[in-house]
């Protein structure tokens, strides 16, 4: 057995027996991801649907009687209405949560109306306030439905079609399948997370392998030993990169579990229960695959330099910005990138993903982000490797 | 055996510019012979055993351990030796057993013959009763035994011991000092660095005292008495070092 195999094989060994490693890795993107997922799902879900069948608190403030406006707003079921005498005592409501929004109605309000003018109405409400601005919404939707019918009588009275303010009649018609819809729903947020998991699901196993060796002091113990610093090094970044892996393996899964626990409530959100084909399960993970090499090579870097796991955490910072940033910035950039974007690291697999989950695969862009990335890795391996040939490294006191 | 000649080794410090850590250190120790090197804090033993253990590589001088050059054939030289310092240097989340199996293989043992050598190290050290027992959970003396069976687990020509008993209770250091003993009996060659005279007058054969990264002189105890008009080492130790302290500055002044 080669000295590398005897050296990961035991550091595999060890980690797995790690609880915080278990927790993080497999326990948590396992069970915690989709439950976190699913109650906020399930929570969001429920705040809709209520913010939409509650009855709502409103007020109605007028200068001068506009009674087909005031009819038309109290006679919907879903508001409450109240009175009030003044613009302040509406306000003042407003603040005490009395009422949620008020339509304030001036004097000339109903003249400008009945003389076919457009009466200014005013909504009042708390910005910073949801439940105020919730109302605000309701309120303005009521406005709007009394406008298209005012408008019609208006037209009907100067014997005019209601097309006559319509020239055209717009319809959108989307060719994409609902699947690719939820697809891209999915595209939005599932490469941050699995990104996230690549990037430091093997954070604690590197910090421990290396700088954690160096505070227990095992690491000379381990360097005396016939084996090389190549084949340790090796050794070491198999261990962080499986971990890495499984991480991203684990993080996916748990996306899928919550997928499919939480499918209804996302059906009545996209009007179909989302599923990953097992074609793209699979390139998510061949693309995951030189991530989780480049990163698991730059933490055994932090590692390395770490004198303990104390200023390995503090080290990480720096790290954290350089995988998060990219990763972020998938958010911004469509899956229709221009090429050059498959150079940048980290940023490339996120788009690589997204292009996986909204049926937007472009092979030359993988092709260059897939090469692109293993260079990456290839060069932070090889760092990493000459950083352990470095006694002013493995040495620091 | 060990032969080190005019080993040096220098790094360069932001505070402190360059320092020698090493200077010129020349020394033979044969097999069947405890070679002790003698020093403060900071004299450089450790640098030293470093440099022999091909954990550092030596600026100037070489250093030939079992007929391996330390600078040529590093991983010969690591294969021919066992190396113990102060810390028990175990994997905590291991048990007693993997963690002689892992040592055993990475110093190429053979799965054939690894068992029955682990075996015979566990009954030799009394590791049996916690031999399945995880290495974080047993106590001092126990991982102590643990840590001597795993420098010994590839039969090593050569035994490096670096401070072994620092921070150790007077019967764990017993049990060390022992075992530093029966490798002296058992022919192999050692080097030992300490700072405690009662160690070195018990296990060394003959002995180097180590200041500011050089060897201010060498021979038995005896000799060292002798030449310096002393009847205990310690007082021995302090009036080299004063005197070489005393030189040092008496060179900077002038």
């Amino acid at each position: 057995m080669s000295l590398t195999k005897v050296i990961f094989l035991k550091e595999l060994r060890e980690t797995l027996r790690d609880k915080r490693v278990i927790l993080g890795v497999i326990i948590s993107p396992l069970l915690l991801t989709p439950a976190l997922m699913g109650a906020i799902m399930f929570f969001g879900s429920k705040k809709a649907v209520e913010q939409q069948q509650a009855t709502l608190d409103v007020g109605i403030y007028q200068e001068a009687a506009f009674p087909e406006l005031t009819n038309h707003i109290e006679s919907n079921e879903k508001l409450e209405v109240t009175r009030y005498d003044s613009r302040e005592d509406a306000i003042q409501a407003i603040r005490d949560y009395k009422a949620r929004a008020v339509v304030a109605i001036p004097h000339n309000a109903r003249i400008v109306f009945q003389s076919n003018g457009t009466a200014p109405i005013e909504i009042i409400y708390d910005q910073a306030n949801e439940n105020s601005g919730n109302a605000h919404n309701r309120l303005r939707g009521l406005l709007n439905q009394f406008n298209r019918e005012q408008t019609e009588n208006r037209l009907t009275a100067s014997s005019l079609d209601p097309s006559f303010i319509k020239p055209t009649e717009i319809k959108s018609t989307s060719i994409a399948e609902k699947s690719a819809v939820v697809g891209f729903a999915l595209s939005m947020f599932l490469p941050y997370i699995v990104i996230m998991g690549a990037a430091f699901g093997g954070l604690n196993t590197a910090f421990d392998l290396c700088a954690g060796e160096k505070e227990r002091g095992t690491m000379e113990t381990l360097l005396v030993s016939p084996a090389s610093r190549t084949q340790i090094v090796s050794g070491k970044l198999y261990t962080i990169f499986v971990i890495s892996l499984i991480s991203s393996i684990c993080s996916i899964l748990g996306i899928v579990l919550a997928l499919s626990f939480g499918g209804q409530i996302i059906e009545t959100i996209f009007g179909e229960i989302p599923q990953i084909s097992y074609t793209n399960l699979a390139a998510l993970v061949v693309i995951v695959i030189p991530l989780a090499l480049l990163s698991s090579a730059a933490l055994l870097i932090v590692s390395a330099f770490a004198r303990n796991q104390k200023e390995a955490q503090a080290y990480i910072f720096p790290f954290v910005a350089v995988f998060l940033f990219p990763a972020a910035l998938s958010f911004v950039f469509g899956a229709e990138s221009p090429l050059y974007t498959g150079l940048i690291p980290v940023l490339n697999i996120a788009l690589s993903m997204k292009q996986l989950l909204s049926n937007a695969f472009d092979l030359p862009f993988f092709s260059v982000a897939l090469a692109s990335s293993l260079a990456y890795a290839w060069a932070s391996i090889k760092l990493t490797a000459n950083l352990f040939q470095r006694e002013t490294i493995l040495f620091r006191s | 055996m060990i032969e080190a000649n005019k080993l040096t080794k220098t790094f360069r410090d932001r505070k402190r510019g360059l320092v020698r850590a090493v200077d010129r250190v020349s020394f033979n120790c044969q097999p069947g012979q405890i070679f002790g090197l003698l020093g403060a804090n900071g004299a450089g033993k450790t640098t030293t055993l470093r440099m022999l253990g091909t954990l550092l590589e030596p600026t100037r001088g070489t250093a030939t351990v079992a007929g391996y050059d330390v600078a040529k054939h590093p991983e010969d030289v690591r294969r021919s030796i066992g190396f113990l310092s102060n810390g028990t240097a175990l994997y905590g989340r291991l048990t007693a057993r993997e963690m002689l199996e892992y040592f055993g293989r990475l110093n190429g043992i053979h799965n054939s013959q690894l068992r029955s050598r682990v075996d015979e190290l566990i009954e030799q050290l009394e590791i049996g009763e916690f031999q399945n027992g995880r290495c974080d959970k047993l106590s001092t003396g126990q991982k102590q035994r643990v840590s001597i069976a795993r420098s010994i687990i590839h039969r090593p020509p050569v035994m490096i011991f670096d401070e072994p008993t620092t921070g150790l209770d007077v019967m764990t250091s017993q049990t060390i000092m022992n075992f530093i003993e029966r490798c002296r009996d058992d022919g192999l060659t050692v080097v030992f660095s300490t700072h405690i005279m009662s160690e070195v007058e018990r296990l060394c054969d003959e002995v180097a005292i180590v200041h500011h990264g050089k060897i201010a002189t060498e021979g038995t105890v005896s000799e060292i008495k002798a030449q310096t008009g002393e009847d205990v080492l310690e007082n021995a130790f302090l009036k080299i070092a004063h005197q070489l302290d005393a030189q040092a500055e008496a060179e900077l002044t002038r």
